[in-house]
């Protein structure tokens, strides 16, 4: 089923592409926790510039574990690339320091947001762009006022009072401040209401019209794929689906699997559910 | 009606004091405290440097503990390191004070590396208890190091000077505290707000979100002890100074253990905290004495032997106390104090 992956040229329709820029490469990446608990085994995949790219899967199927390998986060929680390479814009971003990876261009927005949450909104956007000389920093400040119009009026709130939607407002914006070119973003719709979900992704699509890559992760399949350019879909810890966005909406098993929906496109009973959930483990 | 919430422009969300006004009141505290040794008794402007060098200290752990959230109790060895090497340059090499003071905080500073590159594994208790372990190396080595430090005995502080002149009386050594205190808190509270306390910050609050941003802990969490242990240094040599003879019983756990209750007495992270914290934590045992020895004479007399115990006993139950109802420290109360009366009659006090 693993294919190519995304190219610039058959995907994206109106997104402007880069020429010059190869974008995230991650080639045969397995990843261990503790040394011996393997959290993704061999996956592949790409996220070319200005396109949406969605991992998709269930809780444990390695989604998260892959960002943190990207951003270079796993060390402090004892996991480690055992084998294959990440690769941003042709050069391998695997070895290096997480600082030195915000720099190169690729920023995390973390699940559960993960504020400093004794420190105001605009100090928490300070902090996300702490890589940027002091006029970048300011100059991008107003830049992610201006994405976020919500935020100004509380940019000198304690961030761990505001509302969720408000807090994930203020996480996305910290990881603009850096102006990265490559966007991840883990689980952006967890615990926010509905109406919260689809400004958050109304803005997630905005970004990508400025030359901005976005890799999300996301378990709500269909609010991810809505807005993506390609997908991807993991399950312990492999890649067992990959395509178009339109491909995979339309696929009966990503439907019966991931949608929640029957084959005439209905929503499916919770007995229906069940029953798929017991045939899905069954079949992996 | 005057409030603290809506600031509409960068610069005045980075000003250093937030009114024009908060400048007449500390540029009247300073006059004060200039004009106390000339006009107030003597025992009241050594107790004064007594706090004024403590505060030195208690800002510095602060920058460490409270706003880079690393855990010390060590601190008591980067104030000895600074107390002998101010002993050693001024008595046995003739160094100048000002020269004394800032190498005695750059040796502090280097030796903070020894903890600092642990911290960079280590969090909570484990960084505390090896903190705790460098501080008591530092003893021993001192004790070891006889033909420098005098070992057991201790070493004088004899000769001192400033710019040439001879620093004798307790009143100079109270100006040098006190011109190192005012320098000591626009360094703190302009670092503070500056990107490297945001990224100190964002490390207590959260190390590996801070991690995702692109701030460098080892760069950051290294920076954190040596500016700590800069500041502590110097207040190591400061007291050198008005001691005038130290040894090793004066850098003891209790004296990290103090240091530690007066961050937390005055608030986490707060450099006004810190000194209040100092203040209270400096005077209470000695109002604590004078109290019993004063009210409950008939049932019991603290000797001065007894000191130790009585500041260990103290320093506990502040902690506790404070921990329990006001864990933000003094600095939070003061700051309901003041929007209590900047709001008065139209608000109401909260705690």
């Amino acid at each position: 089923m693993l294919k190519s992956g995304p190219s610039s040229g058959e995907l994206g329709g109106s997104a402007p592409v880069a020429a010059a820029r190869a974008g995230l490469e991650v080639a045969n990446a397995q990843i261990f926790y503790d040394s011996h608990v393997e959290a993704v085994r061999d996956i592949s995949f790409a996220v070319p510039p200005g396109q949406i790219v969605c991992l998709l899967g269930s809780n444990g199927a390695g989604k998260s574990t892959t960002l943190k390998a990207i951003s270079g986060i796993l060390f402090p929680e004892k996991g480690m690339l055992v084998s294959g390479s990440i690769t941003y814009d042709g050069r391998r971003i695997d070895r290096v320091e997480a600082d030195e990876v915000v720099r190169g261009g690729v920023v995390l927005v973390p699940e559960g947001r993960r504020l400093f949450i004794n420190l105001t909104v605009e100090e928490n956007l300070l902090v996300g762009g702490i890589s940027r000389s002091a006029a970048d920093r300011r100059a991008q400040l107003e830049r992610v006022y201006d994405q976020f119009p919500e935020l100004p009026e509380h940019r000198h709130r304690i961030s761990g009072y505001l509302s969720g939607g408000q807090q994930q407002m203020v996480a996305i914006g910290r990881a603009l401040m850096s102006n990265p070119t490559l966007l991840m973003l883990d689980e952006p719709s967890l615990g926010l209401a509905p109406k919260i979900v689809d400004s958050i992704f109304e803005a997630i699509v905005q970004l990508r019209s400025n030359d901005m890559s976005v890799l999300l992760v996301e378990q709500n399949a269909h609010l991810a794929l809505s807005v993506a350019d390609f997908g991807y879909v993991m399950e312990r810890g492999r890649i067992v689906f990959d395509g178009s966005a339109n491909d995979l909406m339309e696929s009966p098993e990503i439907q019966e699997f991931y949608l929640g929906m029957n084959a005439s496109k209905q929503r499916k009973s919770l007995r229906h559910v069940k029953h798929y959930k017991r045939r899905k483990r069954w079949l992996s | 009606m005057r409030t603290r919430t809506f600031k509409q422009t960068y610069g005045e969300l980075t000003r250093l004091l937030p009114y024009s006004s908060s400048w007449t009141w500390y540029v009247a505290l300073l006059a004060a405290l200039i004009a106390l040794p000339l006009v107030g008794p003597t025992y009241v402007s050594t107790f004064v440097l007594l706090i004024l060098s403590a505060a030195v200290g208690a800002i510095g752990l602060n920058i460490v503990t409270g706003s880079a959230g690393l855990i010390s109790l060590g601190h008591a060895g980067f104030l000895a390191i600074g107390a002998y090497t101010t002993a050693i340059l001024t008595t046995d090499y003739g160094f100048d004070l000002i020269p004394t003071l800032v190498i005695a905080g750059l040796v502090s500073a280097a030796s903070s590396l020894l903890v600092g590159i642990p911290s960079l594994r280590l969090k909570g208790l484990y960084l505390a208890i090896t903190t705790l372990a460098f501080s008591i190396i530092v003893t021993q080595l001192i004790v070891e190091a006889e033909w420098l430090t005098g070992g057991s005995i201790g070493k004088a502080v004899t000769r001192t000077t400033v710019f040439g002149y001879p620093v004798r009386s307790t009143i100079s050594i109270y100006y040098i505290a006190l011109g190192v205190l005012v320098l000591t808190i626009f360094g703190a509270l302009n670092l503070l707000r500056s990107r490297v306390g945001r990224a100190w910050m964002a490390i207590r609050d959260y190390d590996t979100a801070a991690r995702m941003m692109g701030i460098n802990l080892v760069q950051y969490k290294l920076f954190a002890f040596a500016v700590s242990a800069f500041l502590t240094g110097v207040a190591g040599g400061l007291s050198a100074l008005y001691v005038r003879y130290i040894n090793i019983d004066g850098f003891t756990l209790i004296v990290s253990v103090e240091a530690v209750a007066m961050i937390l007495v005055g608030g986490l992270g707060s450099v006004r905290g810190a000194i209040l914290g100092a203040i209270i934590i400096t005077i209470l045992p000695d109002v604590s004495r004078w109290l019993m020895n004063t009210m409950f004479r008939s049932v019991f007399v603290l000797p001065a032997a007894n000191s130790q115990e009585i500041k260990g006993i103290i320093y506990a139950v502040m902690i506790i106390l404070f921990l329990r109802y006001e864990p933000d420290g003094l600095a939070a109360r003061w700051a309901v104090i003041k929007r209590f009366w900047s709001e008065w009659p139209l608000g109401k006090a909260r705690g």
